[in-house]
């Protein structure tokens, strides 16, 4: 079993460290839109180690689930935010309350972003639609998903080459046996007291499995969000220390 | 109004699969900047600038207008490629254009009339109007302007004001997002960030969500799918709206920028994932079970212990912060609203709203 040490030793080697994966960054974001034809999606880099290919692959299913209130709708979001960044379109079903604000902090851009909020019993059809056009397709499964349902889904994804996340409650709610499966086992809210403070950051504990993880469930350790409201690795400083 | 001479080449109104469309009208801007610097690009294939003070240079109006259609007509190779119209406002000129024909000072309401009333660009107004027998901008004009205030809202009633000759300039007759492309073009922006407007998209990837985010309307209905923009607002919920796909607010252009203006009693991020529509009612109580309140200075009477939502089970509360208040003006009695963060000892964390004496939850954190 893989976990992902909480470290907060050495300091100074790690500030100079911390300047290059801004810089992967900034070259992946001025980078043209990912063309169709690449196979992956690229990931925000506090996310990318969960996935072994550390990208978002193009035709996968992945489920995320988590106890409610855990993180599992900021972990769905955050997978949409490296190509929703790189110019790629996303779609929301089925996300009744959406958070907007909390949205554009992630990271996801707002203008190639398109929300299907009560699709009502047309849930599986207007996420069909929307794989037809976007990249990537996050769905709110309404309770358990039917076999129809979620076969007619993935396959559109698989034969459009999109991206689908589907957020739900239990991993058995989806029908099929998903590529991945990202669940968040534990969370924690920092920055806030009884009275004082406020909320700064969510340490998130994460498990994957799945038949892309090569049948080996491996766990991490993300702020989810960090104090500035975007996912960031845990090693990138105390989410409680900024403002 | 300003009269303004209006350029339109039929030719480059749209991009064409191979793309030049862009370059080529460039060329033709650039053609045009040897008369006037003040030229601005409306949308694709159409551009506008001043009319009075090159016509004093150029030996008067159809003199200029005959230089300029001679220019352009070189760099096309073609002198049916281009439309040039004059007249007092831009909305009239590029109509002018489209007509290819020059409107004298005064004029522009009779120049306007017979024109059908789609051409105000507003699909709202082109579908009710004819049903009314309101076909063109002539019969539009006609109309009292308090009804058609009344009836159709602010916006209707400066089309009205276009329609009548009175104003030239109307909301959505220019695309921003080609004037940028263009200069982008011309190297004055630099090349970085794949910036793509929507309508009428600018990448491969933006026609396609496009097609398909209106095939979606078909099916679910207009208002089903939205897309999100930030405003200004201190509450998760006035931050941030959600407007119909494809409504004019709605496109990027018109959006307002946000936000750097400081809104006192915002929270600072990580902002709630799940923003409720409509807000559901609470009880907040303390460690005696009494309803926990907001005092007038701002203070909460007791720590909140436990928490029920929708007249559900108690939950204990591991940690809050807050108030916050939130309001417009604090001391005034009519919306007094206070904010309270609040984590349960499941994990979960909450965003509450007390407003005279009673709680909401606003928002949650998942």
């Amino acid at each position: 079993m893989f976990v992902q040490a909480p470290s907060g030793a050495g300091g100074r080697a790690r500030d100079g460290a911390r300047e290059r994966p801004d810089l992967a960054a900034l070259a992946a974001r001025a980078r043209p839109v990912s063309s169709a034809a690449s196979r992956l999606l690229p990931l925000p880099a506090p996310l990318a180690p969960l996935f072994s290919d550390r990208a978002l692959r193009r035709g996968s299913t992945t489920m995320v689930t988590g106890a409610p209130g855990a993180g599992a709708t900021t972990l769905a979001l955050t997978l949409l935010v490296g190509a929703s960044r790189s110019g790629s379109w996303c779609g929301l079903v089925g996300l009744a309350d959406p958070g907007v604000v909390a949205m554009a902090e992630l990271g996801l851009d707002l203008l190639r972003l398109a929300l299907v909020p009560a699709p009502g019993g047309a849930w599986a059809e207007a996420a069909a639609t929307l794989l037809d056009g976007v990249d990537v397709v996050l769905v709110r499964a309404p309770g358990r998903v039917g076999l129809t349902a979620g076969r007619l889904l993935s396959a559109r994804a698989k034969e459009r080459k999109s991206a689908l996340v589907v957020l739900g409650a239990r991993a058995a709610d989806w029908p099929e046996a998903p590529d991945l499966t990202v669940t968040v086992t534990g969370s924690t809210w920092v920055g806030i007291g009884t009275g004082h403070g406020h909320l700064r950051g969510r340490r998130a504990e994460l498990s994957v499995t799945g038949r892309r993880s090569a049948g080996r469930e491996t766990r991490h350790t993300v702020w989810l969000p960090a104090a500035a409201g975007a996912a960031a690795p845990l090693d990138a400083g105390h989410a409680g220390r900024s403002a | 109004m300003e009269r303004l001479v209006a350029l339109s080449c039929p030719q480059l109104l749209s991009e064409g699969e191979r793309g030049e469309e862009p370059r080529a009208f460039l060329e033709v801007v650039h053609a045009v900047e040897a008369f006037c610097p003040w030229v601005e690009t409306t949308s694709l294939g159409v551009c506008t600038l001043p009319a009075r003070g090159p016509s004093r240079f150029f030996g008067g109006e159809a003199s200029f207008v005959a230089q300029l259609r001679v220019a352009v007509a070189e760099v096309l190779g073609d002198e049916e490629a281009v439309g040039v119209g004059v007249a007092d406002g831009l909305f009239a000129a590029l109509l002018a254009a489209r007509s290819d024909e020059v409107v004298a000072p005064g004029e522009t309401a009779g120049f306007l009339a017979p024109w059908p009333v789609g051409v105000l660009g507003r699909p709202d107004l082109a579908v009710t109007l004819p049903r009314l027998g309101v076909h063109t901008l002539g019969q539009f004009a006609a109309l009292p302007t308090r009804h058609v205030l009344a009836r159709f809202g602010a916006d209707a009633a400066a089309c009205h004001r276009v329609a009548r000759g009175e104003e030239g300039d109307l909301v959505g007759l220019r695309d921003p997002a080609v004037a940028r492309r263009l200069r982008r073009l011309d190297g004055e922006l630099p090349d970085v960030t794949p910036q793509a407007g929507f309508f009428g998209g600018v990448s491969d990837a933006d026609v396609r969500a496009a097609r398909t985010l209106a095939r979606l309307q078909e099916r679910l209905g207009p208002e089903a799918v939205v897309v999100g923009r930030l405003s200004g607002g201190r509450g998760p919920a006035e931050r941030a709206r959600l407007l119909p796909w494809g409504s004019r607010d709605a496109d990027p252009a018109s959006a307002p920028v946000p936000d750097g203006a400081p809104w006192p009693g915002r929270l600072p991020p990580p902002s709630p994932v799940t923003v409720l529509l409509r807000p559901r009612p609470a009880e907040v109580v303390d460690r005696a079970d009494r309803p926990v309140r907001v005092t007038g200075r701002g203070l909460l009477s007791a720590s909140p212990q436990r928490i029920s939502v929708d007249g559900g089970p108690f939950a204990d509360v591991g940690a809050w912060a807050g108030p916050y208040p939130a309001t417009d003006r604090w001391w005034s009695t009519r919306r007094r609203q206070a904010r309270l963060q609040v984590v349960l000892d499941s994990g979960g964390a909450l965003l509450l709203a007390a407003e005279r004496g009673h709680w909401s939850v606003e928002a949650a954190y998942d």
